[in-house]
C-alpha cells in the first residue's frame, strides 16, 4: 500500500527526515515511536501532504502511484487520513456540514453522488455512538469550545465517517486520560479491516496496549534506527531511548 | 465649483413649487450646506474619504419615473414613493411636515453637509408610520434610475415606530444604468418605547456608483435596534450610521460586512451616543478587501455623563486577500461617566491557513475550504438575523461577491 524510500524532508531549510524507509501493506499495523524532535510527526505530515514540508530526496509510493504528485486534499480523497496532533478549531463551521463536506467531495473524487441525508445521519449516529461523543457536538462549530479529549475523539469520529485506506494517528494519545484513551483505541480497533492500514505516532507504549502494533520503529533524527514488534515497544518503555538507541547504533 | 452651480440651479427650481411650511427648512438648509462645503480630507471626519472629487462633476438632479416589482411593498425611485402596500401608512415628507406629522427637528441642520444637502431636497421622500402594537415585515426598494449621465439623487425615508412594535424592514438599492451617479441618502429611525426593529440594508452598487449615506436613529426607553448593514463599496462610499440611545434601557446592535476590490473605497462612521443609564450597544463590522481597495472604519462610542451603567462592545475585522488593500480602522471612545463598562478591538489578517489546512486534509478542496472559511466569518455577522430568509439570501449574495484574492 504505502512504500517510502529513502525520504528526506526538511521545513525553512531545516533537515527533518533523513533517509527513510517504510513499507506498509494492507491490513497491517505500525507504530512510529521516538523521542521528542525525531521526526514522528513530521513522517505523518509529510505523507498527508503539508505544504510547509518540502521533500527534497526520496519517494513515497501508494497504491503503486507517485503520492508526491499529489495536492493533500486529492491524497484525502485517494485514502489517506491524518488524525491531527493538534485539531484545529474552525468557528462559525458546522461540525456536521463540514464532515458533510468532505464525505461528498470524497465521494464526488470517487464519481459517487453525494450522500442522502438520512443516509448520512444513520452514519453519524452510528458512529458517534462508537466514539462515546456527544450528539449535541455534531451542532457545534468544529472543534471550538471542546475539550482536548472530545477534540482527539472527534478526529476518530471523523475517521470512522470517512472510511480511510490509511490512517495516520498523530500522537492521538497525547492529552488523553485513561478512559478516553480506551474509547479512542476501540474506535480504532472497530475500523481494523484486511483492506485498511493504521501508522501510529507515539511517544508511549501506553497506547500500544489498546492498539496492537504488527511493527514498531524507532525514529531518531529522521532515520528509522530499529523496527521489531511489538515487544520493541515494551523495551523501549522498560529502558527508555537512549539505551535502546545506544544498542541500535553498536 | 461646478457642482455648487448646477445644484443651486435645481434647488431653485425644485423650492417653488414647494409649500410655505417646508421652504423655510429646506432654504436653511440649503444655505448651510452651502455654508460648509463639500469637505475635503484637511477635516477629520473625511480624513480618508475626499468627496472633493464631487466639486468637479457637474451633478444634475436625478428624475423619478414609474418602477414595479412585486416583491417589494415600498418602491422610491429617485427619491420619489411610487409604490406603497395598503397596509403600510404612508405619507409624502411635504404633507407629513405641512400637517406637523412629524416634527421640523428631523429637518434640523447639521454639521454633515450632506444630510443638509438630503434636507434641502427631500421632501418627495416617504413618511412610513407604524402604529403602537404592530407587528409587520416590510420590504422596501429603493431604485437609483442612472441612464442620466452624473446625477445626484436624494432619497430619504423615515420610520417612525410606535410603542411596543416588533418591526422587520428589508432595504434594498437596485441600479437602473450604470451611469457615473451620486446617491446622496438618508434615513431615519424613530423609536418609540418598547419597539424593536431589524433594519437589514442591502447595497450593492453599481460600478460608477459614489454614495453617501446617513442612517440616523433614535431611540425611546426599552427600545431595541438591529442593524445589518452590507455594502458591496464602489468608486466611493461612505455610509454613516448615528444611533441616538436617548432613554434608559435602550439597546442598539450594529452589524456590517463590508466588501471592496480594484480602487474602490468604502467608509463607514459609526457613532453611538449612550445619552442615559443602563442603555447597551453591541457592534461588530467585519470586511474582505482585495486589489488596491481602501476601507474605514470608525467607531465612535460617546458616553454622556447621566449614562451609568453603559455596556458597549465594538469589534471590528478585516481580511486583506492582497498586499495592497488597505484599512484604516479607528475605534474612538469619549467616556463621561465613571461606572461604564466598555470594549473595542480590531484585527487585521488573512484566512487562517491552518484551518484550510484542516479541511484540505479532509479531502475539500483548496477553493471551497476558502469558500467555508469565509462563510463562517461573515455568519458570525448575520447569525442573530431574525428574518431568517433574508438571512440566507444575504449570506450567498454575499458569497458570491466576495472579491478573489490578490
Amino acid at each position: 500500500m504505502l512504500k517510502i524510500k529513502n525520504l528526506y524532508a526538511s521545513v525553512e531549510e531545516t533537515s527533518i527526515l533523513n533517509g527513510i524507509d517504510l513499507e506498509v501493506k494492507a491490513g497491517e499495523t505500525h507504530a512510529i515511536m521516538g523521542p521528542n524532535g525525531s521526526g514522528k510527526s513530521t513522517l505523518a505530515q509529510v505523507i498527508a501532504g503539508h505544504e510547509d514540508y518540502e521533500v527534497e530526496k526520496g519517494s513515497i509510493e501508494y497504491f503503486g502511484e507517485d503520492l508526491l504528485e499529489l495536492d493533500v486534499d486529492e491524497r484525502a480523497c485517494e485514502g489517506i487520513f491524518l488524525a491531527f496532533q493538534y485539531p484545529v478549531e474552525l468557528p462559525g463551521v458546522n461540525n456536521t456540514y463540514f464532515l458533510k463536506s468532505a464525505l461528498n467531495a470524497q465521494r464526488k473524487h470517487r464519481g459517487e453522488d453525494e450522500i442522502d441525508a438520512m443516509d448520512f445521519m444513520d452514519i453519524i449516529s452510528d458512529k458517534i455512538k462508537l466514539l462515546n461523543l456527544k450528539e449535541s457536538l455534531l451542532k457545534r462549530p468544529v472543534n471550538e469550545g471542546f475539550s482536548g479529549g472530545e477534540k482527539k475523539r472527534n478526529e476518530i469520529f471523523q475517521m470512522a465517517v470517512l472510511e480511510p485506506k490509511l490512517a495516520l494517528l498523530d500522537e492521538t494519545d497525547s492529552g488523553l486520560d485513561i478512559d478516553a484513551l480506551k474509547i479512542v483505541a476501540n474506535g480504532v480497533n472497530a475500523m481494523k479491516s484486511p483492506e485498511r492500514s493504521t501508522v501510529v505516532v507515539t511517544h508511549y507504549q501506553r497506547l500500544l496496549n489498546y492498539i496492537v502494533p504488527d511493527f514498531v520503529h524507532v525514529l531518531v533524527d529522521g532515520k528509522i534506527v530499529k523496527s521489531g514488534d511489538k515487544n520493541l515497544a515494551l523495551e523501549l518503555e522498560e529502558k527508555g531511548y537512549e539505551e535502546v538507541i545506544k544498542e541500535a547504533k553498536k | 465649483m461646478k457642482v455648487l452651480h448646477r445644484i443651486e440651479a435645481d434647488f431653485e427650481e425644485s423650492i417653488s413649487t414647494s409649500s410655505d411650511e417646508t421652504k423655510e427648512i429646506r432654504i436653511d438648509n440649503f444655505n448651510e450646506f452651502k455654508k460648509l462645503g463639500i469637505p475635503t480630507s484637511k477635516q477629520e471626519f473625511w480624513k480618508f474619504t475626499n468627496p472633493s472629487i464631487i466639486k468637479d462633476s457637474e451633478l444634475t438632479l436625478g428624475l423619478s419615473k414609474n418602477y414595479d416589482d412585486e416583491n417589494y411593498d415600498i418602491i422610491v425611485i429617485n427619491g420619489k414613493l411610487t409604490k406603497k402596500n395598503d397596509d403600510i401608512k404612508i405619507n409624502n415628507i411635504n404633507e407629513s411636515l405641512a400637517e406637523k406629522k412629524i416634527s421640523n427637528e428631523i429637518f434640523g441642520i447639521t454639521n454633515n453637509p450632506f444630510i443638509n444637502l438630503n434636507n434641502a431636497f427631500s421632501t418627495e421622500g416617504c413618511v412610513v408610520s407604524f402604529k403602537d402594537n404592530t407587528e409587520q415585515e416590510v420590504r422596501i426598494l429603493n431604485v437609483v434610475n442612472n441612464t442620466t449621465s452624473k446625477q445626484i439623487t436624494h432619497p430619504r425615508i423615515i420610520v417612525n415606530v410606535g410603542k411596543n412594535s416588533n418591526i422587520s424592514i428589508f432595504e434594498e438599492i437596485r441600479f437602473l444604468g450604470n451611469k457615473e451617479n451620486l446617491v446622496n441618502s438618508v434615513t431615519n429611525f424613530i423609536l418609540d418605547e418598547g419597539s424593536k426593529v431589524e433594519h437589514i440594508l442591502v447595497d450593492d452598487y453599481s460600478e460608477n456608483t459614489y454614495q453617501i449615506s446617513n442612517v440616523l436613529v433614535k431611540q425611546k426607553r426599552d427600545s431595541n435596534f438591529s442593524s445589518y448593514n452590507y455594502s458591496n463599496g464602489k468608486k466611493l462610499v461612505r455610509k454613516d450610521f448615528i444611533i441616538e440611545l436617548k432613554e434608559r434601557g435602550a439597546h442598539c446592535d450594529l452589524r456590517g460586512v463590508y466588501l471592496a476590490d480594484q480602487k474602490n473605497h468604502i467608509d463607514h462612521h459609526t457613532i453611538i451616543e449612550h445619552e442615559d443609564e443602563h442603555c447597551t450597544s453591541n457592534e461588530l463590522y467585519k470586511g474582505i478587501l482585495s486589489g488596491k481597495s481602501t476601507a474605514v472604519f470608525n467607531g465612535r462610542i460617546h458616553v454622556h455623563k447621566a449614562a451609568q451603567k453603559t455596556d458597549a462592545i465594538q469589534s471590528n475585522q478585516n481580511l486583506l486577500l492582497s498586499d495592497d488593500a488597505v484599512i484604516h480602522t479607528k475605534p474612538e471612545l469619549e467616556i463621561y461617566a465613571d461606572d461604564v463598562k466598555c470594549t473595542h478591538g480590531a484585527t487585521i489578517g488573512r484566512l487562517d491557513e491552518k484551518g484550510i489546512f484542516y479541511l484540505r486534509a479532509r479531502g475539500i478542496k483548496r477553493e471551497e475550504a476558502q469558500k467555508m472559511m469565509m462563510r463562517a466569518y461573515i455568519g458570525e455577522v448575520l447569525g442573530g438575523m431574525k428574518n431568517s430568509k433574508a438571512k440566507e439570501a444575504l449570506l450567498e449574495k454575499i458569497i458570491e461577491n466576495i472579491p478573489e484574492g490578490e
